[in-house]
């Protein structure tokens, strides 16, 4: 149940490694080391198992965390700090109107004129520092190359930032940042990914100037970074296979919509440090990229995360804070940047437009013998986790065929003079989902298989040994022993539940229904590249302050963190008072980002609350006269199973803290970090009615089956899946911004971008599906990401099995259909 | 200049200047329960009731209210004694980051108020305006539902007449 965030993979977690060139790794015959090497036995503790019945917190729809500050308006996000800051200042930032080009002048002199402005910055100002940095919110060093500054004299996007202002109020900055005169020498923009690498198109970087460059690069060819991996002999499988199917698939650009609008608040407090208040994913990631960047010590760096309205891997990024910052040290007061939703559609980040070409083969008997995947990714003007994402792409989605026994997948990341893309809930997952899960579907049919039964033959089963995860890898460490799988009982009470055996046909013959499935998987965490930490103590009246860094990006962190120490302690979920994202307070956290925050800080939360346990019983055992091996916590206090006589969690409290002989705080605290990355399993089933004159459909429910292990909360598991299946059907239907020949995106606003409304959503079911996965906490994996990666090919296929034609470009419109439907006549 | 405004129940004299938009104003002087989502009136997240109406406050010129009568969420429940409307968001669990919430309670609460035994498709109506992006709206519908009963249930609590069911005209083809 973290949630909403997408990842890296275990190749680029390494940004050091030149290496991955072409990796291969032996296969073929079983591996006999496999067996020690990826036990399927898990040493797991015996408490981590509760059958339902006697579980207190876990496995309980607990009230959200911050469900009544929310309900109630009180929940304070970053802009409604405002009020704490009397000398506020507002940020405006100047953004580049050409797509490429350098900047020849900035005239700043009637702005800096006006009355109420404090400060006007550029790229030659003192207080914008000079070096590349990169807005990747990613471990140390982030696999991601080093190509942004600050304030930019070269730009390469329509919305690059050039300078920018902080003024007594919103009016006032906008004025001066309007009055702001760029002149620009333009360059020809690069706006066909496909063509980026042709020796005509413009160089978009100079390769000198960035640091920290990924495996495969060649900036004369816009190739942000390249990569491919492969398992066996692929051309060989090829060569021998049966038969062999080629297809290929694009995916758009969408954008995270995120409902609060990047916000950052910066100012220098009275003990002269630094402190933040900012709508971020990644407070700790942040923290360290600004002191890296203006070469300031960590220690005076504080980054507070308040209420954040979501996240989605948009904020999984350091995008203006250095803006902010560095304002506010020239202005010398605090400073607010409030972004504007054109901003989001511009200047932020957004999901990875992306061309697909799949290729599998088949023995005489149907078996699947080889599987070949190739990306072309478009990363758009700067490349933050550009090649990290593009791994997703084959990593997620190929292992749920793990027994195929040769698999090559390969990437190119592409630059062009088009929005940033980054981080986007489910990572590039979304985008390999729908290349393999249509293609499988058009596979199965052209084997002449029922495409769930072709499915049923081939996909992931508990005790697997997946190597294709770790294709990009150059060893076999990263390969991963399948260690709870429900895939079989997703497949099977989605089926039910959408109604895939007795579907009715319309009445009217021009109308046709059809169903189509599409298997999903993810991770949880960023296997080998993740840390979690927590910090638990008892107050005197028995109740508990858990400070974690686990990010809670409205997901309902703070709610299974509680859920999480309650369960391990004994106590009730609301004796827990959570404090979160605050660098100052919480310990280190990677943050909100690739399913991670359950499985990773759920189970450094687990160890932490362990470990207050065992000074608590031994406060109770001091008391009680009694062995701790004799005790256990009951409702509100601990009880000896021995004489059956009872301390109260508060007595327990006061002793702690101001008893006569012996004064100690129950407390606790643990780190968390493990190479294992679980994957999440699903089946999404979507029911779509399709009328062959018009093109035009209907989707008549959607139906999501999910094995995410033990839930830790149900309802807001659920959620998880609801809002995945969102942002999956807006994906499928409505993404994608058009350009003009300029490279000018013309999207501006809400209205010219296909985000559903609640009147466009089809009924939806979401079925949890209960497996058990021994190394996370009490059983659970992640939810966030998974159910972002269905609704797209499960449409695709629908309408294949409704009216037989494949629509291979997304969105999905009435009109392509009309196309399809054309050309087959 | 100023604005002379029932607001929450009370008569306020509020400060504006003459291009801020409504929900400058309101959150300007403390009510900062309605979001700022987009500034074009698409979102949904700044909705208040405006002489009985919902409005995207951001897109409504602050001039034009005056003399109206404006409702805000915080008009609304307490943490400890919620209103019905935000104790149904809460129960059926139907927010997550919480940043439209606000509009959703508003638009629900005015929808209620014209048609207090909705549909399953008139609450999607309810809440159409509100463009939430993590729930994908199934639970904050069943929250409307809910909300409904809770306020029909309220209503004859209050009156001390008989519990009348109302869970008649629900099922219209939407069954989700």
């Amino acid at each position: 149940m973290s949630k909403m965030e997408e990842e890296p993979d275990p190749i680029p977690s390494d940004a050091d490694s030149e290496r991955h060139g072409v990796v291969e790794s032996e296969s073929g015959s079983p591996d006999v080391d496999a067996e020690d090497q990826f036990p399927l036995e898990w040493n797991e503790p015996a408490e981590n198992r509760k059958e339902p019945g006697d579980r207190r917190s876990v496995s309980k729809s607990v009230e959200k965390y911050d469900a009544r500050k929310i309900v109630t308006g009180e929940a304070t996000y970053t802009a409604d700090y405002r009020r704490q800051f009397p000398n506020l200042a507002e940020a405006a930032v100047v953004r580049s109107d050409v797509a490429h080009g350098h900047v020849t002048d900035i005239d700043t002199s009637a702005a800096e004129e006006m009355d109420g402005v404090y400060a006007v910055i550029t790229p030659d100002s003192d207080v914008v520092p000079e070096k590349p940095y990169t807005s990747a919110g990613q471990s140390y060093p982030e696999p991601t190359p080093w190509d942004l500054t600050v304030l930019r004299r070269k730009v390469r996007m329509v919305g690059d930032p050039v300078a920018a202002v902080a003024a007594r109020d919103t009016q006032t900055a906008n004025r001066a940042a309007r009055a702001i005169q760029v002149e620009y020498e333009e360059l020809e923009p690069v706006l066909d990914y496909s063509a980026a690498t042709e020796p005509d198109a413009a160089q978009i970087h100079d390769g000198d100037e960035i640091e920290n460059k990924q495996p495969g690069h060649d900036y004369e060819r816009n190739l942000q970074s390249s990569f491919e991996g492969e398992i066996g002999d692929v051309e060989a499988a090829f060569e021998d296979a049966a038969e062999v199917l080629e297809t290929e698939w694009e995916t758009p650009y969408q954008s995270h919509c995120v409902p609060e609008p990047h916000t950052t608040i910066a100012h220098r407090d009275e003990d002269n440090r630094y402190h933040l208040i900012s709508s971020t994913q990644v407070p700790y990631h942040t923290r360290r990229q600004l002191a890296h960047l203006f070469d300031i010590p960590i220690r005076d760096i504080r980054v507070e995360k308040p209420r954040i309205g979501a996240g989605f891997g948009s904020k999984q990024a350091m995008v203006i804070e250095p803006i902010t910052l560095a304002l506010s040290i020239a202005a010398d007061r605090p400073v607010i940047y409030e972004t504007t939703r054109k901003e989001q559609f511009h200047a932020m980040r957004s999901r990875h437009p992306m061309r697909m070409r799949m290729r599998t083969g088949v023995d005489e008997s149907g078996t699947l013998q080889a599987m070949e995947l190739d990306v072309l990714s478009n990363t758009g003007a700067y490349g933050p986790h550009g090649m990290t994402v593009a791994g997703n792409v084959g990593t997620k989605p190929l292992p749920i065929y793990p027994r195929v026994p040769n698999v090559r997948f390969a990437a190119d990341i592409v630059h062009t003079n088009l929005p940033i893309a980054a981080a986007q809930r489910g990572y590039g997952a979304p985008q390999g989902h729908f290349a393999v899960e249509c293609h499988m579907d058009e596979l199965a049919r052209q084997l002449g298989e029922d495409p769930i039964e072709f499915r049923t033959r081939n996909h992931v089963q508990e005790g697997d040994l997946d190597r294709i995860s770790a294709i990009l890898a150059d060893d076999d460490s990263h390969a991963r022993r399948i260690r709870s799988c429900g895939m079989a009982e997703c497949i099977d009470r989605g089926r039910e539940a959408i109604g895939y055996d007795d579907l009715e046909q319309p009445e009217e013959d021009h109308l046709h229904r059809g169903v189509g499935v599409a298997l999903v998987a993810q991770g949880s965490g960023v296997a080998g590249s993740e840390l979690g930490a927590a910090h638990i103590k008892m107050n005197e009246d028995g109740s508990f302050i858990l400070q974690v860094g686990g990010v809670d990006t409205g997901t309902g962190t703070d709610t299974m963190v509680s859920q999480i120490a309650s369960e391990t302690i004994g106590c009730e979920p609301e004796d827990i008072v959570v404090h979160s994202s605050d660098t100052d307070i919480a310990p280190f956290d990677y943050g909100a980002y690739a399913s991670s925050t359950t499985y990773i800080t759920g189970q450094a939360v687990k160890k932490a609350a362990e470990d207050a346990k065992r000074s608590l019983l031994e406060w109770a055992a001091r008391m009680l006269e009694e062995s701790p091996a004799a005790l256990q916590v009951v409702a509100g206090g601990v009880e000896s199973e021995v004489t059956g006589e009872r301390v109260s969690l508060e007595d327990i409290g006061y002793e702690s803290i101001y008893g006569e002989d012996h004064r100690e705080q129950v407390m606790g605290e643990a780190s968390h970090a493990t190479d294992e990355s679980p994957p999440p399993f699903g089946a999404q089933f979507v029911d779509v009615t399709v009328d062959e004159e018009t093109g035009e459909f209907e989707i008549n429910e959607i139906v999501f089956a999910a094995d995410l292990g033990v839930a830790i909360n149900p309802a807001l598991a659920e959620g998880q899946i609801e809002g995945g299946e969102h942002m999956s059907l807006e994906l499928a239907v409505g993404a994608g911004y058009e350009f003009d020949e300029e490279g000018t995106p013309q999207v501006l606003s809400y209205k010219q971008y296909g985000m559903p409304r609640s009147t466009e959503h089809p009924p939806m079911q979401s079925i949890l599906v209960e497996t058990h996965e021994p190394s996370g906490p009490y059983g659970a994996k992640s939810i966030a990401e998974l159910p972002t990666n269905g609704v797209a090919p499960a449409l695709g296929n629908a309408v294949r099995d409704a009216i037989d034609v494949r629509i291979h470009e997304l969105p999905i419109t009435a009109e392509k259909i009309r196309s399809a439907l054309e050309a087959a006549e | 200049m100023d604005l002379e405004v029932t607001l929450n129940g009370s008569q306020e004299r509020l400060e504006a200047s003459p291009a801020d938009s409504l929900l400058d104003v309101l959150r300007a002087h403390g009510y900062t329960g309605a979001k700022r989502g987009c500034d074009t009136g698409d979102c949904g997240y700044c909705t208040v009731i405006v002489d009985g109406e919902p409005r995207q406050s951001c897109i409504v010129p602050a001039k034009q209210t005056d003399g109206a009568t404006i409702e805000t969420i915080e008009s609304l429940g307490r943490q400890e004694d919620l209103h019905p409307v935000q104790e149904a968001f809460v129960e059926n669990t139907a927010l997550q980051c919480g940043f439209c919430i606000p509009g959703m309670i508003m638009n629900t609460t005015a929808a209620l108020r014209e048609n207090p035994d909705p549909t399953r498709t008139e609450a999607r109506e309810a809440i159409e305006p509100v463009l939430c992006r993590c729930t994908g709206f199934k639970k904050p519908v069943e929250a409307v539902l809910d909300a409904a009963d809770k306020m029909q249930d309220a209503e004859v609590a209050t009156d001390g007449g008989p519990t009348a069911a109302s869970e008649t005209s629900r099922d219209e083809g939407d069954g989700s």
